[in-house]
């Protein structure tokens, strides 16, 4: 596969991208890790998802060569906090609420 | 490297990677929504696994571990490394819609990328191999003997203590 920039300047990309968006997530208070049974929980957390979804973003602008300045290490710091942001204060009125037990989440 | 050996490789690895996180992230345990109940219970009945068909029911209504597999493997044959993690942040969205949190398939989709790539940059494979793979690995677990392969993923899920408590 051909990248426009090296490899290892991509792979540095995604983790600088990961650490600014758990590090942004905890400074907006979001817990590091979802409570446990991990695997039913719906708990928003600075791990999952925010930083998948950082990830994810970067991942588009890359694949579509969009790189910006310094080989794309300032879009993966912008990406990465406003991911964190969104993860914060918009996540509700994008994605659908947990479903209870009760069937519904509309009482 | 041969294809037919590759393809074989390929496919047992993709079958490890789906069953074993989908199993460690609870897909047996209980049912998402109604209709993966409505399979688990069907395939009881015609001799299976309650929790195999739980399993079953899971990765028929929501894009798990199964979906994360198969789009990681296709998003990496079309744009590489950065196809892999498109593709998990995709699955995560068709979690999400589907009243899933969406732990097993971005897990799979994300364990499937490093494989890939170690795989494919390192071993020799070529991407397509692990797509036509992971169609392979879905084709047993779906398509061949429910009530047997029901029976194979309950085993599985009493191993990693995630057999399900419902009746």
């Amino acid at each position: 596969m051909i990248y426009l920039i090296s490899e290892t300047s991509l792979l540095l990309n995604y983790l600088i991208t990961i650490i600014v968006s758990i590090a942004v997530a905890l400074l907006l208070g979001m817990p590091f890790l979802p409570e446990k049974p991990r695997r039913f929980s719906w708990t928003k957390s600075a791990v999952f998802p925010t930083a998948i979804i950082a990830m994810g973003i970067l991942a588009f602008c890359f694949s579509i060569n969009f790189y910006w300045l310094y080989d794309g290490k300032l879009l993966a710091i912008i990406i990465g906090v406003l991911s964190a942001v969104f993860v914060k204060y918009l996540f509700r009125y994008v994605f659908p609420d947990s479903p209870n037990a009760e069937g519904g989440n509309n009482e | 490297m041969n294809e037919i050996i590759g393809l074989i490789i390929a496919a047992i690895i993709s079958w490890l990677n789906f069953v074993l996180i989908d199993t460690y992230l609870g897909l047996p345990e209980e049912p998402g929504v109604k209709g993966a109940d409505n399979v688990g219970h069907s395939i009881k009945q015609r001799g299976g696994d309650l929790s195999g068909g739980f399993f079953q029911g899971n990765i028929l209504c929501s894009p798990d571990a199964s979906a994360g597999t198969l789009l990681a493997s296709i998003g990496f044959m079309v744009i590489g490394i950065n196809g892999g993690i498109l593709a998990a942040f995709l699955v995560y969205i068709g979690n999400r819609l589907c009243a899933d949190p969406g732990y097993a398939g971005t897990t799979g989709a994300l364990t499937m990328t490093v494989i890939l790539t170690i795989f494919c940059d390192y071993l020799g494979f070529k991407p397509i191999m692990f797509v036509v793979g992971m169609v392979i690995a879905i084709f047993v677990i779906q398509g061949i003997h429910h009530p047997a392969s029901t029976k194979l993923l309950g085993t599985i899920a009493r191993k990693f203590n995630r057999y399900t408590k419902l009746e």
